[in-house]
């Protein structure tokens, strides 16, 4: 699904991805852990085409990330989710949807559907400058839900959600797993990544320290989070 | 294709939403009006009463300039912040994260924020136009298709900003824009008045210099202008260089769509 072919991307002289190569299977719930500055939204950036890799090839669905095709089936919800202010959630949702080749009715409902899966519904008709940064991560999580994705690549989704909204999202992507899609995710809580992801990757200075499962990498008695800290620190 | 009609429409509504369109239209509308009483005076010059529908030809075709170039300020003012306003407010993300081409995007932006500019400046000539039909019962015929000509300027402004405003901030961009445009203003307009009938008459002797290489090739958004004015006039145009000004700003936007779709599409986001 995801293939990542020797990656690098410099900024400067300081290489933020630092030669990856990393495959993430059809259906695979995959996340990339790392501290601040690790190099994981250059990877997402990359995937999306957003910037480009200075050495090495990134596909999706064997499509190389350059070609927009390989961005129709996949959804994007970004750290700090924004939406024009003069747009309601619901005509965001309909931009995202027409977007992807939905018709003006089909987008209707397409948004409507969402909406009531991100807990958004009654409000989908106000601007978007009305809305509290945890209301418009749920719009950003339905107009990355929009057209049944094949692929979700979600940056910090729990970013300023409060208790009810992170169990919303787990098991919004609990639900999705029947459907055979893969999850990308980028967080810092690593509480979530254990109850939602089956494989990890850390990531620190530009590189992967190790890709496994979650089973694997995890030691008796151990957290997701003493496994990160370990690896980090023997880093250093 | 598709994406470019859709984006296209997207910038229309967007630039609508401003809230500044609609001062600048009020303004706009509001000279209109107040130019309206032009048109039914009595103007007395030497004890002898001017024709009415002559005057009224006057007034239009200075007032059509007038309109084009205050066009040519709100095109800056609606394209200088096209790129950076949408990477500020998310719009950027969310075409880029869908299955659109950079270029669909740019040229959709610009053709959008182009279109409005033109049906804006359409009106206001138009209105220009009917206020001289319903007051001197006459009609001046080419203005419409002149209002039209001036277009091109518009989209060489908007592309020209654009492509500007992805190198400097905004506001540079915007001054950078009206100066390129000052420049031709002085180059074109002093050829046209060294070339013009009424100087030849009165002092044979300044002859007109050739214009060196660099004025020929310069932007020719005032001979666009003076083109515009000779379609209104139905009279022959006083052109510098073998090149239509019209070609000769078309090749500038070419040129300069190419130039930012190259640089856009490296652009990181």
């Amino acid at each position: 699904m995801i293939v990542l072919n020797s990656v690098i991307k410099k900024f400067n002289t300081v290489a933020a991805v630092d030669n990856i190569t990393c495959r993430i299977a059809k259906g695979e719930y995959f996340a990339l852990l790392g501290p601040n500055g690790a190099g994981k939204t250059t990877v997402v950036r990359m995937l999306l085409g957003f910037i480009t890799p200075d050495s090495g090839s990134i596909f999706i669905d064997s499509i190389p990330v350059s070609n927009p095709e390989a961005r129709r089936r996949v959804g994007y919800l970004a750290e700090h989710h924004m939406i024009p202010s003069h747009l309601s959630g619901l005509e965001y949702l309909r931009r995202h949807a027409s977007l992807i080749g939905f018709s003006g009715k089909d987008a209707l409902i397409e948004a409507d559907r969402l909406l009531e899966v991100v807990s958004m519904k009654g409000r989908e008709k106000e601007k978007s400058v009305a809305y509290s940064k945890g209301m418009k991560q749920r719009i950003g999580l339905a107009a990355a839900l929009l057209g049944h994705p094949k692929l979700l690549i979600l940056d910090e989704p729990v970013a300023g959600l409060d208790p009810i909204g992170i169990r919303d999202v787990r098991n919004i992507l609990e639900s999705l797993r029947d459907d055979n899609v893969s999850v990308f995710l980028n967080s810092h809580l690593l509480s979530e990544v254990e109850k939602t992801c089956r494989t990890v990757a850390i990531m620190n200075n530009g590189k992967i320290l190790v890709k496994d499962s979650v089973q694997s990498i995890i030691g008796d008695g151990e957290t997701l989070e003493d496994v990160f800290i370990k690896y980090i620190q023997k880093e250093i | 294709m598709n994406h470019f009609l859709e984006i296209t429409g997207y910038t229309i509504r967007d630039q609508m939403r401003n809230k500044s369109f609609y001062v600048l239209l009020g303004l706009c509308l509001l000279l209109v009006l107040m130019i309206r009483g032009c048109y039914g005076g009595q103007y007395v010059v030497n004890g002898k009463l001017l024709d009415n529908t002559m005057v009224a030809w006057y007034v239009s075709k200075i007032v059509f300039q007038v309109i084009a170039s205050g066009m040519f300020l709100i095109a800056i003012l609606l394209s200088m912040k096209i790129f950076s306003r949408d990477h500020e407010d998310g719009s950027l993300v969310l075409f880029l994260s869908r299955p659109v081409f950079r270029h669909q995007y740019v040229l959709g932006r610009i053709a959008g924020t182009w279109f409005l500019c033109l049906v804006f400046m359409f009106i206001l000539h138009a209105a220009i136009f009917l206020t001289v039909w319903v007051k001197t019962g006459s009609i001046i015929p080419g203005y419409l298709a002149a209002s039209l000509v001036c277009s091109i300027n518009l989209l060489f402004i908007a592309v020209s900003v654009c492509f500007l405003s992805l190198y400097f901030p905004d506001f540079i961009s915007a001054v950078f824009t009206v100066g390129i445009l000052f420049v031709g203003y002085i180059s074109d307009g002093g050829y046209q008045i060294l070339n013009s009938q009424i100087l030849k008459t009165a002092v044979p002797s300044a002859a007109a210099s050739q214009p060196a290489l660099w004025r020929i090739l310069y932007p020719k958004v005032y001979m666009v202008q003076a083109y515009a004015d000779s379609i209104i006039n139905q009279s022959s145009f006083n052109n510098m260089g073998p090149i239509n000004p019209m070609l000769n700003v078309f090749i500038y936007i070419v040129l300069i769509t190419a130039l930012l779709m190259m640089v856009f599409n490296k652009k990181e986001i």
